[in-house]
Parts: structure tokens; C-alpha cells; sequence
């Protein structure tokens, strides 16, 4: 029966390490650590490696940037081979970094670095997996700001050195304005009578999605009321569980009222955006708001394609890099955690992805913050300001990962 | 290596050499295979060098059942394989004896059912959204008809409750891997023993039940085993179509696999080891009943 035992082989893959769908490049550093406060050396070591970059592949305008920018100045200015190798979920990359560590590969892992944040950071935490030490030491530093609570602590796990910023994720709600009016969308609540009076044309994936999860942790900094309640502090179940059982009544009593009347979920928020391109749905939250106006402007998206900060606010994260201690090539793991700070960098994704810079541009020359006051984003997209004037700070995991079971037990499969 | 041939007796001894002759298909299978269920089991009682050690226990088989999620999943596992395999094989053997039937297109009609086999899963199971779901090429096509007023008056057949179009997806492809296997079988002389039948005055029915039966019977029963394990195990198909809740044994045990809460670790691994042990019942069936049809 090999066809079977193939498939549970796929399904135990990760949990190997002796199988990988992926295409990886042969460890091509020493696998020594490098030591980041000589950057000099970094760039000696890093030249002629090929970096082997585990990022999640679902965004085109950020691979758009990742391909067209930020490999071939790896390669022209560094020597620096890029490989980006697509995980449909960051957890997958972690459990790879774990597999190996279990199959003691110190040294010379084969993922160097990943796209993260949030509970798989904590993930890496928890097992120790992750290199520090070096993100107030990256030349390009000097232009983030590493004490704002937004930069140094990620979904309420102190980052302490073990991960670089690189990107601002400011949530949004994306409507078709021909089917939903600003009137709408000014409040979760207003957003939930409309879609009782238009039913089927609103949903969010299932946590543990991650922009599933974040649809919920919006509804449940609403039914708190005041954001203070929650944010910046650790979570607590004397305090969440009153809140909670209000966050599933409320929840529940919209499913009617959902796609597919509620009996079930899209899997993810590919297919999320996929409802929406089809005119199945006509709303959704996104983490990437700056992205629809590529979309629109390809034609998947109707015109009438705007976004929108609900009353209650917005959630806004960070993205990082992480280095796994194991990996081969950390050397050109850190010229890629510089080169993402790079203030030209972070302009490319902001003007031609819709990507937000984590740099603080007003530590920029005048010359370099007037490019970024330059950029248009197009009308379905909100400016800077307007995006990021409510922003909610994500909440600790601990919120995040009682969210998600607790959604799963008393939303899902009730 | 030269293989034994007829004319001239190998000195090895005949055990020897089919265990040579196999060693290569089998280190590959216990190598990787093994090596995966060995860790797969050592997890799931607690084996977790990255944490705090811990002795080993057997808490994540007992928490198995309690799991909302795993008792959900062990109807719609069971009924989706146990469909699908019922459909391909009526459709496999109907194909088959169509095939059979005919004169100067059959060999036209078979290299068409093999089309399907080399496609991937995943490909059918995007092709089934794209054509089955509500924004779909079939409900389209019925809306411009006018059957359907709007998309939501279609049918569900994807991320429904069922579980229809993931069946519909596996009764694609597996069908007409039914139809080859059963194809093989007709095509070893049950034509003279059929004429002999009915030289001997055989009805139709007494054909069918005589002849064509007992020797459709093995290959039929070894292809059908063969499609109700892969669709017990797989995991791609039901995870594009099916839902998040219900959900098939393999799309649980990933859910939990990718738990940021590496405590999960064991239960994930706990319902990958009870979904393999499912898959090696099935194979052990597989080759009793084989025994038993040829004797």
C-alpha cells in the first residue's frame, strides 16, 4: 500500500525532518555564529552564501518586492544568493527549525531565517530555537525605533534581542462601497446589522488563521469596550472569561447572518479574498490593506473597492526576521535583517506593495521623508495617518491562544 | 543484478534472492516510513527533547476521545471513504466492462482513463472548487440557464456538511484506477471461459455470476481495499474541500500539529499513530481477502 504510506509520510514530514517537499540549498556557511557588532566580518562571511529564506508566500506584493528589489541587491551588493522558500503557515517553518534541532543539526539547519511574529515567535522562545543579540547592533537600527512598545514587544512576548523588525501590519476592513455604504462600516456593530439585512456576504476564516484570529480579537477589544482592559498586559482568565462568554454570544448570534449562514468557515484567507474577487462576499478584515489597490488596479477587485477603520480601531502588529541558532548561514541571515531595515527598502514595499514602513521616518534626512510623503497609494486605500491613527496594540499570546480554542470550542463546533 | 533466468537455475537460494530483489522498495518504505512512525509514536507518549524532560506517558491516548474535534471527525472519515469507495468501484467496473465492449475505439477509450491517474490530488481538488462551488463554472453555467436565481441558490457541494465534494474529487480520480486494475483482470482469458459458458448454455446472468464475478472478485476487492486506505489517509483533498470543523482524521491531526502550544505536540501525533494503525488494519485486510480469493 505504498500510496497510503506515501501520503502519512507527508503528513509526518515535518515531524521527521527526513522529508522535505521543499527545495533547500546545501548549508553553504561554516554554521559558525557570527558576531554582529563586527560587521565588517558579517559581510566577509556572508559573501557567497546562499540564504535560505522561509517566509510566508500568500502576499503578492510583498514577494513582488522580496523578488524584484530585495534579491538582486543581496546578490549585486553582498554576494548573497537569496532562496525563498513559500510556507502556506509560519508554524510550518518552526516546526521544521524543530525537527532538526531534535535531529541535531546545530550549525547547520537549513532554515536561515523566517518571516514572524506572535505565537510562533513564542513557539521558538518556549524551545529556545532562536539566535539574539542583534537587532540594536544592525547598522540600519538607528532608524527604528527599538523602545516603542509597537517594535519591542510582539503580541505581549518581549522580543529581547531574538528578532528584527521589518514590516508594520495595520489591520483594515476591505468593502465593496456598491453594496455597503461608509454608514456601514463606522462601527463592528453597524457592519454586523448590515450584514444581518444582506445575509451571506460577510465571513472570516476559521481561527487558527491568523487573520481569522485577528477578526476575532477585534470583535473581542468591541465587546470589551475599552481597549485598555486588554492591551499591554498579560493575559489573565478572571478577566477574559466574563468577556468571553459575551465575545461567542455575540459572535454566535451573527452566524445566521454569515457566508454560508454561518455553518462553516473558509480555511483560510486565501480563500477569504477569493469569495470576495467572485462577489460572494462583499466585506472582509484584512492584514494587508495596502495590497487591495494592486488588486483593483489588476482587475480581481471591483472598483468600488475601498477600506475602512471600524470605530473600535484597528489591530497593528509588527512583522520580523527571526534566526534560528542552528542555521548555517546566519552571517547572511543578518546582511538580510539590515538590508529589510534600509530606508530605500522600506520605501520599495511602501510605494509599490502598500507595505508600511517600521522605520520611523521622522529620524529620515528631509530629502529621504519626502520620497515617503511622495507615495500614493491609490483611493481604496487609506493613507498612512488615517490607518494607523486608532491602532490597536496586538494582544499578549496568551489572549491570542485563548481566543483561538476558546473560538474553536464555543463558535466552530457548537 | 541479472535476474534468475529460465534456462539457467541462480545458485542463490530463491528466499534469498527475493529479499535482494525487494530490499531496495523496502529500505525506502521502512527507512523513511519507519523512521517517521518510530518519531510519530516516540512524540506521542511525551518524547520532546526540546522541553523540559518529562517520563514518557500514554496521556495523549486518553485525551484522544475527549478531543471535541477527533470525535466529530471519525464519522465524516469513515463516510467519506467508505463512499467514495463504493462509487469508484460501481464506476470503475462499469467503465471497464464499457471499455471491453468495445472494437475499434477501445484502445482510444482506456488510454483515456488513464488520464486522470498521473494528476495530482491537490490539482483535482482545485479543479472540483473551480467547477463545483457556489461562484463555480457549474453554477454559473445553470444561472445563465436560469435555473438559480443567484450563486447562493446553487447547491452546496463544497465545504458542505456531507462532505460531497471531496467524495467527488476522490470518485474522479480513483474510479479510473478501479477501471485499469479491473481492465487487467478481464483482459486474462475470461473471454474463452465466457464462450465456453455460453457454448454450454450459460444465461447471461449465470455468465456474470459464474464467470465474470470470481474473477473480477480479487483484483475488484484488492483495488477497493487500496482506494479506502488512501482515502481514510489523505490529507490534501478534504483540506481544500472540506470544512474546518468536521474535519478527516489527517486535517485534525495537522490542526493540532500546528499548535503554537508545542504541549499539543503528543495529541497531534497520538491521532497520526491511531489514523496509520486505521490504514494497516486495512492493509492487513486487504491481503487476507487476497488470500482467500485465490484459493
Amino acid at each position: 500500500m505504498p500510496r497510503s504510506a506515501s501520503r502519512f509520510m507527508a503528513l509526518l514530514c515535518g515531524a521527521t525532518a527526513m522529508l522535505t517537499a521543499c527545495a533547500t540549498s546545501a548549508p553553504t556557511g561554516g554554521g559558525a555564529s557570527p558576531d554582529p557588532t563586527d560587521w565588517a566580518s558579517v559581510l566577509d562571511t556572508a559573501k557567497g552564501q546562499t540564504l535560505d529564506w522561509y517566509m510566508y508566500t500568500g502576499d503578492e506584493a510583498i514577494n513582488g518586492v522580496v523578488e524584484g528589489y530585495v534579491a538582486p541587491r543581496l546578490l549585486q551588493e553582498f554576494g548573497v544568493t537569496l532562496n525563498v522558500v513559500g510556507v502556506a503557515d509560519t508554524a510550518d517553518a518552526v516546526n521544521k527549525v524543530l525537527a532538526e534541532r531534535q535531529a541535531g543539526r546545530a550549525g547547520s539547519g537549513t532554515v536561515d531565517a523566517i518571516w514572524i511574529n506572535g505565537e510562533n515567535f513564542a513557539t521558538g522562545q518556549q524551545a529556545d530555537l532562536w539566535a539574539c543579540g542583534y537587532p540594536e547592533v544592525l547598522p540600519n537600527a538607528q532608524y527604528v525605533d527599538l523602545t516603542a512598545p509597537v517594535v519591542a514587544t510582539d503580541f505581549g512576548v518581549p522580543v529581547d534581542g531574538c528578532e528584527a523588525a521589518w514590516q508594520q501590519a495595520n489591520s483594515a476592513l476591505v468593502y465593496d462601497s456598491a453594496r455597503l455604504t461608509p454608514a456601514d462600516v463606522i462601527s463592528l456593530t453597524a457592519l454586523e446589522d448590515w450584514a444581518r439585512a444582506n445575509p451571506g456576504q460577510f465571513t472570516y476564516p476559521a481561527p487558527p488563521d491568523f487573520t481569522g484570529s485577528m477578526a476575532v480579537r477585534t470583535f473581542l477589544y468591541d465587546t470589551a469596550g475599552d481597549p485598555a482592559m486588554l492591551a499591554g498586559s498579560t493575559y489573565d482568565a478572571a478577566t477574559f472569561a466574563p468577556l468571553a462568554d459575551r465575545l461567542w454570544a455575540r459572535l454566535d448570534a451573527l452566524e445566521p447572518a454569515l457566508w454560508r449562514g454561518g455553518e462553516t468557515y473558509p480555511t483560510s484567507q486565501d480563500a477569504v479574498e477569493q469569495l470576495y474577487a467572485t462577489g460572494e462576499i462583499a466585506a472582509y478584515l484584512t492584514y494587508g490593506p495596502g495590497t487591495v489597490a494592486a488588486k483593483v488596479a489588476d482587475g480581481a477587485f471591483p472598483a468600488t473597492t475601498r477600506t475602512a477603520v471600524p470605530g473600535v480601531g484597528n489591530i497593528a502588529n509588527t512583522s520580523y526576521l527571526a534566526i534560528p541558532a542552528d542555521a548555517a548561514d546566519q552571517a547572511a541571515a543578518l546582511v538580510l535583517a539590515n538590508l529589510l531595515q534600509d530606508p530605500q527598502t522600506q520605501l520599495r514595499f511602501y510605494a509599490e506593495g502598500g507595505i508600511y514602513p517600521v522605520i520611523d521616518i521622522n529620524r529620515l534626512a528631509a530629502p529621504e521623508r519626502a520620497e515617503f510623503d511622495a507615495v500614493v497609494l491609490g483611493q481604496s486605500v487609506l493613507s498612512l495617518d488615517e490607518l494607523t491613527a486608532r491602532a490597536l496594540p496586538e494582544l499578549d499570546t496568551g489572549y491570542a491562544t485563548a481566543v483561538e480554542d476558546g473560538w474553536t470550542a464555543a463558535v466552530l463546533q457548537r | 543484478m541479472a535476474l534468475g533466468v529460465a534456462t539457467r537455475p541462480s545458485r542463490l537460494p530463491r528466499g534469498l534472492r527475493v529479499a535482494l530483489l525487494l530490499a531496495p522498495a523496502l529500505t525506502v518504505v521502512v527507512v523513511l516510513f519507519g523512521g517517521g512512525f518510530v518519531q510519530a509514536v516516540a512524540q506521542s507518549i511525551g518524547y520532546q527533547p526540546f522541553l523540559p524532560a518529562r517520563g514518557p506517558s500514554l496521556d495523549a491516548y486518553r485525551t484522544v476521545w475527549a478531543d471535541p474535534a477527533v470525535r466529530a471527525s471519525v464519522g465524516i472519515t469513515l463516510r467519506v471513504a467508505t463512499v467514495s469507495t463504493l462509487a469508484a468501484a460501481v464506476l470503475g467496473v462499469a467503465a471497464a466492462l464499457f471499455v471491453r465492449s468495445l472494437c475499434r475505439t477501445r484502445r482510444a477509450f482506456a488510454a483515456l482513463l488513464q488520464v486522470t491517474l498521473p494528476l495530482p490530488h491537490a490539482v483535482a481538488a482545485l479543479a472540483m472548487i473551480l467547477l463545483l462551488s457556489q461562484s463555480g463554472a457549474l453554477s454559473r453555467a445553470v444561472s445563465t440557464l436560469g435555473w438559480v436565481d443567484a450563486p447562493v441558490d446553487f447547491p452546496v457541494l463544497t465545504q458542505d456538511a456531507f462532505g460531497w465534494g471531496i467524495i467527488a474529487s476522490y470518485v474522479w480520480k480513483e474510479a479510473p484506477f478501479v477501471a485499469v486494475v479491473v481492465l487487467a483482470a478481464l483482459s486474462s482469458g475470461v473471454a474463452e471461459l465466457e464462450d465456453a459458458a455460453r457454448a454450454l448454455g450459460a444465461s447471461a446472468w449465470q455468465r456474470l455470476r459464474h464467470v465474470l464475478v470470481p474473477v473480477l472478485a480479487p483484483a475488484l476487492g484488492a483495488a477497493s481495499v487500496l482506494v479506502f486506505a488512501f482515502t481514510l489517509g489523505s490529507y490534501e483533498v478534504p483540506f481544500l474541500l472540506g470544512r474546518p470543523f468536521p474535519a478527516t482524521l489527517p486535517v485534525v491531526a495537522y490542526q493540532q500539529f500546528r499548535d503554537p502550544d508545542l504541549a499539543a505536540r503528543p495529541l497531534a501525533m497520538a491521532i497520526a499513530v491511531l489514523t496509520t494503525l486505521l490504514v494497516g488494519a486495512c492493509a492487513v485486510a486487504y491481503l487476507a481477502l487476497s488470500d482467500r480469493l485465490r484459493r
